[in-house]
């Protein structure tokens, strides 16, 4: 079982063909590596402690139990991760106050027509690179990006936050998003 | 029951959210209402798919960088002990098994809303609204934002026109009265954030009476 600290994209996109095949120590593995970065955003979206300890328990049983259907060709494993937490939480909030639920398609449920023409080295590589990319962009909009991107706080709040102007936080934030689909584009 | 035919895969419509908007729906930041708005819209527009496609990779990208938050030491056991649990019946979050639950309440002739239930936020409104052609809806301010997706016929609003699979959004401060374009009934889910109140004293009635 590789220690997490030698496991890169590459080495993730193994560990999910290995839990597709029901390897346990594949799943422990990713668990690992992956599990506190999910409980993390759950708590930045405003779960308590043990709520978002609860939910990434049901993330990781998603993942196990659909790790047959993730296609590599589609999406990195970050990303089908980060998907379906915040679908759960999503749902977990709608159960919480409502018989009555509703959403989103869920990644894992998606149709599966237009193949896709990248290949898995391409896409187990696209969250890397997206990741380059955010450390290309200016300082500033750095700090906006990652704050609006995870805290349920509003504009507003970033602004205070980094004591500049709610004008100016939106277009950094625009900014930063058009960088970043320029370069996403080309994935 | 009110039913809507799947749309084609391929088809773009010609009014979109905000690419904020987008952002926080791909973050998982939208309020409930707005959510189911944009999810909405989503099913319709090949275009918006791959805008939030392209935000949940950053998304993806951001979680690798994100500060891990410890877990329990017996987490990874916890859940390994788990693994052969059955796994539970999918939620229902069918627009249309949603849809086929919200009942009509007809509020003028040519005019009926379905309420929607949004869950944790009780201050937030959902609902389908029809109206037939020719007809308009009362002129409003809200207090908080308004989105809403056009499901079929076309909406007039600010000198636009919006058809089935455009969305529209509103800031929390504008007044406006969305009239039917076109001579089909338009059928379209609103989400507001906070009650919308209505500047005419027929509006006020019908609001009452429509719970919106
Ligand atoms: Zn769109």
């Amino acid at each position: 079982m590789p220690k997490p600290s030698d496991t890169g994209p590459v080495e993730i996109g193994q560990l999910m063909s290995r839990i597709a095949a029901g390897d346990r120590a594949a799943f422990a593995a990713l668990f690992q590596l992956a599990a506190p970065r999910v409980k993390a955003y759950l708590v930045r979206l405003g779960s308590s402690s043990a709520a978002a300890e609860e939910l990434t328990q049901d993330v990781f049983l998603t993942v196990w139990r659909k790790a047959d259907r993730f296609d590599p060709a589609k999406a990195g494993v970050m990303t089908w991760i980060f998907v379906i937490a915040r679908n759960r939480r999503i749902d977990g909030l709608r159960r919480e106050a409502s018989t009555v639920t509703y959403g989103t398609t869920p990644p894992e449920a998606a149709d599966d027509d237009a193949p896709s023409a990248h290949d898995q080295a391409a896409t187990t590589q696209s969250e890397q690179r997206v990741r380059q990319a955010i450390t290309q962009l200016p300082p500033d909009q750095q700090a906006v990006i990652s704050l609006s991107y995870w805290d349920e706080a509003a504009h507003a709040a970033i602004a205070q936050t980094l004591n500049i102007p709610l004008g100016t936080v939106k277009s950094r934030l625009r900014l930063a998003l058009m960088r970043l689909r320029a370069v996403m584009e080309d994935l | 029951m009110i039913q809507f035919p799947p749309a084609d895969p391929r088809s773009v419509p010609n009014h979109h959210p905000a690419l904020d908007t987008l952002t926080e729906y791909a973050a998982g930041q939208l309020r409930a209402g707005f959510d189911l708005v944009v999810a909405t819209h989503l099913r319709g527009c090949a275009r918006c798919r791959s805008e939030v496609a392209a935000l949940e990779t950053l998304g993806g990208s951001l979680l690798n960088t994100i500060a891990p938050a410890p877990l329990n030491a017996n987490a990874l056991a916890a859940t390994l002990a788990r693994l052969d649990e059955p796994a539970p019946p999918p939620p229902a979050r069918n627009l249309d098994q949603l849809l086929a639950g919200a009942r009509r309440r007809w509020i003028v002739p040519g005019i009926w809303v379905a309420p929607i239930d949004t869950p944790h936020d009780p201050d937030d409104r959902v609902f389908l609204l029809r109206v037939g052609p020719g007809a308009s809806t009362a002129h409003h301010r809200h207090s908080g934002a308004e989105m809403t997706q056009v499901l079929s016929g076309a909406l007039s609003d600010g000198g636009i026109i919006y058809q089935a699979g455009d969305m529209v959004e509103l800031a929390g401060d504008d007044a406006h009265h969305p009239k039917v374009a076109g001579d089909q009934p338009c059928i379209c889910l609103f989400a507001t954030q906070g009650r919308l109140k209505p500047t005419t004293l027929a509006g006020r009635i019908a609001f009452a009476l429509a719970g919106v």
